[in-house]
């Protein structure tokens, strides 16, 4: 939020200023029509274990990987990257710990230990973004093409082709547990993009990150460590992809080579664009891009709670994201603005001439 | 940067993923055939599930060297149909003896059959037919019978819930031939039946992880009443059942959980009671496949459709007979 913001009607202002807020109206008005068909749908109850239990708190549940792509995704694009990997890194974190766990004891160590592999192969993955974009030079774009393709013939290789399936409670737990009866899944993506937040915001990160977004040239003269920063963003946002691909996998406890993470790196560049942050870099907007994931987990369940057909439903999630869109498009608001101020002076000037 | 620059550089990055994709898509195709082996072109559709799995091993198993075949095989890349036309026409010129085509998608093979038509190279259909189904295009399909694999699903669910039920239907992908057949075979039955009622259908692409979020979806919007879920393969069913647990149901009494393909894994679940009938969808027709591409290369006639025959488990009892040699 502003930090100029002094009272709740300075704030709210900010708000609408925000790019996101039209994310946010968006999430309103889907949610409203599944109310219009159910008037319950916003009902959350409280569940025979004692956890909330509602189509909100699904929706949360859903979001929690594309956050996490998302936020990692958004860090990139402020350097004027991008970073078409996630999706294959999180299928190669679901690979390597359903792989691992199916072979290991039903034991806390051991969903531990996974958990620890897949930051360590997930960082792995990043690295190689990392030197690939900062050392060698390459486009991003190149670059994680390459971990793209790669990653999922990686995946392949892990697990032999198979779609492995492994048991392990505590792994099991991240992504079907509750704490304080909210899923756990949602609080971790929510705790980690906090924690990224307040580390990019609350230091000079997010400004360097922004410097070179902007200007690679003048941030280099300005004393900016290029090769350092763009090094560790691609980490993070391989370590971020990776947790989410044990969300995705986890609540199955199985991995599914061909769809784990397929085309989510296209879900997480939406979640960052609807969440205000400009493709062409030097601009990023963390908050915006969980806004985006939501948006984006609402659409998906929305889409099966309407019953949209199943030919129809790539269509009807085109027309809600094009309309946020023009929504959001500055030059767009500006026409309606003018017309609007059109249709108001003409019955004042015919005030004045009577 | 200006903004040509920038669009120019984004072409050439455009250009250069295109290649490099060409270029993966190629590889393998070169190797000889002067040791008196039948080149067999497999344009496969790659990781999908176990069952894909057993039935294209099975294939590869079947044409070895020491029956006299070298195989190609060429799986798709995550399922994409231009990755398969790329590797069937790459077949086609390199001149193969037979071509085996598993169609991710059934419609736009036309070009890519006359081509092999015109090189007189036989295409034989694995499992996935083709649609409009012109069968001067090829010369036969060899594939478990969908419709007759989903009749038996509804007739089981006629005879299961004499009482009606709301049901469910978890898809493929939308337009793919197998998803049209099996929902034709199951409306055929099903749709007769008044007090069989279909809360609706959704795509959950054939993974537990969607079908797993759609069925809990599908649960609130229906207040928990629908007594049956028709998956139209095993992994969906899987994913379905994690779902009507964590809705605190009990799947096999509270919802009754039906699979189409009979992998070792639903198998173990019907053993379990979790699932309530599984539909085989038999993988293993190598064999069959050798015998008729040996047919077509005598220049023998063979029919237009072969169909492999397939069981039904219907109770705990038989799932545990049958998993001992499930083979896949």
């Amino acid at each position: 939020m502003s930090a100029h913001a002094h009272g709740p009607a300075e704030a709210l202002k900010a708000l609408v200023r925000r790019q996101y807020f039209w994310g946010i109206v968006a999430i309103a008005l889907l949610l409203l029509v599944n109310l219009v068909k159910d008037p319950g749908y916003l009902a959350v109850s409280i569940g025979s274990s004692g956890n909330l239990v509602g189509n909100v708190i699904d929706i949360l549940r859903a979001a929690a990987p594309v956050i996490l792509i998302a936020v990692g995704m958004c860090l990139v694009v402020a350097t004027g990257g991008i970073d078409l990997s996630v999706g294959s890194v999180m299928v190669v974190a679901g690979a390597v710990s359903m792989e691992f766990l199916s072979g290991a004891p039903d034991t806390p160590g051991s969903g531990l230990a996974a958990l620890g592999l897949v930051v360590v192969v997930s960082a792995a993955l990043g690295a190689v973004n990392g030197v690939l974009v900062s050392v060698v030079g390459l486009q991003p774009f190149i670059s994680t093409l390459v971990i793209m393709l790669a990653g999922r013939g990686l995946a392949k290789v892990i697990t032999g082709g198979q779609n492995t399936a492994a048991t392990n409670e505590t792994f099991r737990w991240i992504a079907n547990g509750y704490v304080l009866g909210l899923p756990v899944v949602f609080l971790l993506a929510l705790l980690l993009a906090v924690a990224m937040g307040l580390l990019v915001r609350r230091s000079a990160l997010g400004l360097m990150l922004e410097a070179i977004g902007m200007d690679p040239k003048a941030a280099r003269l300005a004393g900016v460590n290029r090769r350092a920063l763009l090094f560790t963003v691609y980490i993070l946002g391989g370590v971020l992809a990776g947790f989410a691909g044990v969300f995705a996998t986890a609540s199955v406890m199985t991995v599914d080579v061909s769809r784990t993470g397929y085309q989510l790196e296209l879900d997480a560049i939406l979640a960052v664009v609807i969440g205000g942050t400009s493709l062409a870099g030097g601009k990023f907007n963390i908050t915006g891009a969980v806004v985006g994931a939501i948006l984006i987990a609402t659409l998906d369940k929305t889409v099966v709670f309407l019953g949209v057909s199943s030919s129809a439903t790539p269509a009807f999630k085109a027309v809600v994201i094009v309309v946020l869109c023009l929504l959001q498009s500055e030059r767009v608001r500006r026409a309606f603005r003018q017309r609007r101020a059109a249709a108001a002076r003409t019955p004042e000037r015919e005030a004045l001439a009577a | 940067m200006s903004a040509k620059q920038r669009i120019v550089q984004v072409l050439g990055a455009a250009t250069a993923g295109a290649l490099a994709l060409g270029l993966t898509a190629c590889g393998g195709g070169d190797g000889g055939d002067d040791d008196g082996l039948t080149t067999v072109g497999f344009v496969a559709v790659g990781p999908e599930g176990a069952w894909r799995e057993a039935n294209e091993t099975n294939i590869q198993e079947t044409f070895t060297e020491d029956a006299g075949y070298e195989l190609k095989y060429a799986p798709a890349t995550n399922l994409d149909q231009k990755s398969q036309i790329d590797a069937f026409t790459s077949f086609v010129d390199e001149g193969v003896d037979v071509i085996l085509l598993s169609a991710t998608e059934a419609t736009g093979w036309e070009d890519s059959l006359k081509r092999a038509q015109e090189a007189e190279i036989p295409v034989i259909l694995l499992d996935r037919g083709i649609e409009p189904d012109d069968t001067d295009l090829y010369v036969t399909r060899i594939a478990p019978d969908n419709i007759a694999v989903s009749t038996a699903v509804a007739d089981w669910a006629v005879s299961a819930f004499p009482d009606g039920a709301n049901y469910f239907v978890l898809e493929g992908p939308a337009g793919v031939s197998v998803v049209n057949e099996r929902n034709e075979g199951f409306d055929a039955v099903a749709g007769g039946q008044a007090n069989l009622v279909k809360v609706g259908a959704q795509t959950a692409n054939w993974s537990t992880e969607e079908a797993k979020s759609v069925v809990e979806t599908v649960l609130k919007s229906n207040d928990n009443d629908v007594q049956f879920i028709f998956a139209q393969n095993d992994e969906m069913g899987l994913g379905a059942v994690q779902a009507v647990q964590e809705a605190g149901l009990t799947p096999g009494t509270d919802v009754k959980i039906a699979t189409i393909d009979g992998t070792k894994n639903a198998l173990e679940s019907l053993a379990a009671g979790e699932l309530s009938f599984v539909a085989e969808y038999n993988p293993l027709f190598g064999e069959t496949a050798l015998e008729v591409v040996e047919q077509v290369l005598n220049g023998d006639d063979v029919e237009s459709s072969i169909v492999v025959p397939s069981a039904t488990f219907d109770s705990p009892e038989a799932a545990e007979a049958a998993l001992p040699d499930r083979k896949f």
